[in-house]
């Protein structure tokens, strides 16, 4: 039997191990904010990452590139990613319902695939589409 | 019209999450996975000087913060899966969408690890997400 050429790329692994790894952060962040605030908890979060980047500066044998477009690249991604951190807490202290907030907030990849399509000038197949539709259910059912 | 209190921060995650989802493609066309993961780290250490906590760290139970450093230690391990799968080829139209299925583990590993129980709608969330993924690989 003929394996599908996706499960040959290391892009699709890749995405798996994200998966299992954001899955896993979720599952302890639960456990975490039993006690802990949402502000410390978000304070505490980029030590989380400080082994995993020790980590990556020991795999490029501490020698990193000096693309200064992509340094502000890189940079730029933590800083939106902490002020979306925070706006999502902000949305959950304003007493709607967590359901609808994190259904809402879900729907942020899509921004991702308009800005790739517009900017990047990536191509969706017709499956693809299909595809976003299921991805766009399920946040919403995940919320319930 | 009446908006809801929690729809304008709302449209700022998805504004800085979505915008995000871009750069991390653009950010592996000139960096390798590693050196993006290092530099977006020290973007949220940029804004931890706002988030330094009112109360001392040390009245939490270490059982509490090694659930969090823990948590955002594999959120780092993901991040990193992320950039490497954009880095490998990926499409961050297509690897965004399919890396947000993460739900799809915390539902499922949830009965397991939190003792919560799974509702008729996540269960049909999980079907979703299932034949996303597989529409999403094609």
């Amino acid at each position: 039997m003929r394996l599908p050429v996706v499960l040959k790329t290391k892009w699709f692994w890749y995405s798996v191990l994200s998966v299992f790894g954001m899955g896993g952060w979720t599952l302890l962040a639960k456990l975490g904010t039993a006690e802990i605030s949402a502000q410390t908890m978000q304070f505490l979060y980029p030590f989380g990452w400080v082994p995993v980047a020790l980590t990556c500066l020991w795999v490029r044998r501490f020698r990193l590139e000096k693309s200064v477009r992509g340094i502000l690249y890189g940079v730029a991604i933590g800083v939106l990613g902490g002020i979306g951190g925070l706006a999502f807490f902000a949305a959950c202290r304003t007493g709607g319902s967590t359901s609808a907030i994190a259904a809402a907030t879900g729907m942020y990849p899509l921004i991702t695939v308009v800005l790739a399509v517009l900017i990047l000038r990536e191509k969706l197949t017709r499956l693809h589409i299909l595809g976003l539709v299921f991805a766009g259910a399920a946040f919403v059912l995940f919320s319930f | 019209m009446n908006i809801p209190a929690w729809f304008a921060p709302a449209i700022v995650v998805l504004v800085c999450w979505g915008i995000a989802g871009l750069l991390q493609k653009l950010s592996t066309n000139h960096l390798s996975a590693e050196t993006a993961l290092v530099w977006l780290m020290v973007g949220f250490f940029l804004l931890d000087p706002w988030l330094y906590p009112q109360e001392s760290i040390l009245t939490y139970s270490s059982r509490s913060l090694i659930f969090a450093l823990l948590s955002s230690l594999l959120n780092a391990l993901g991040g990193w899966a992320l950039l490497a799968a954009m880095k490998h080829g990926g499409k961050a139209s297509i690897v965004v969408p399919f890396t947000a299925l993460y739900p799809l583990v915390t539902v499922c590993l949830a009965p397991f690890l939190l003792h919560e129980s799974i509702t008729l709608q996540q269960g049909a969330g999980v079907a979703c997400a299932l034949i996303a993924v597989a529409l999403l690989s094609t």
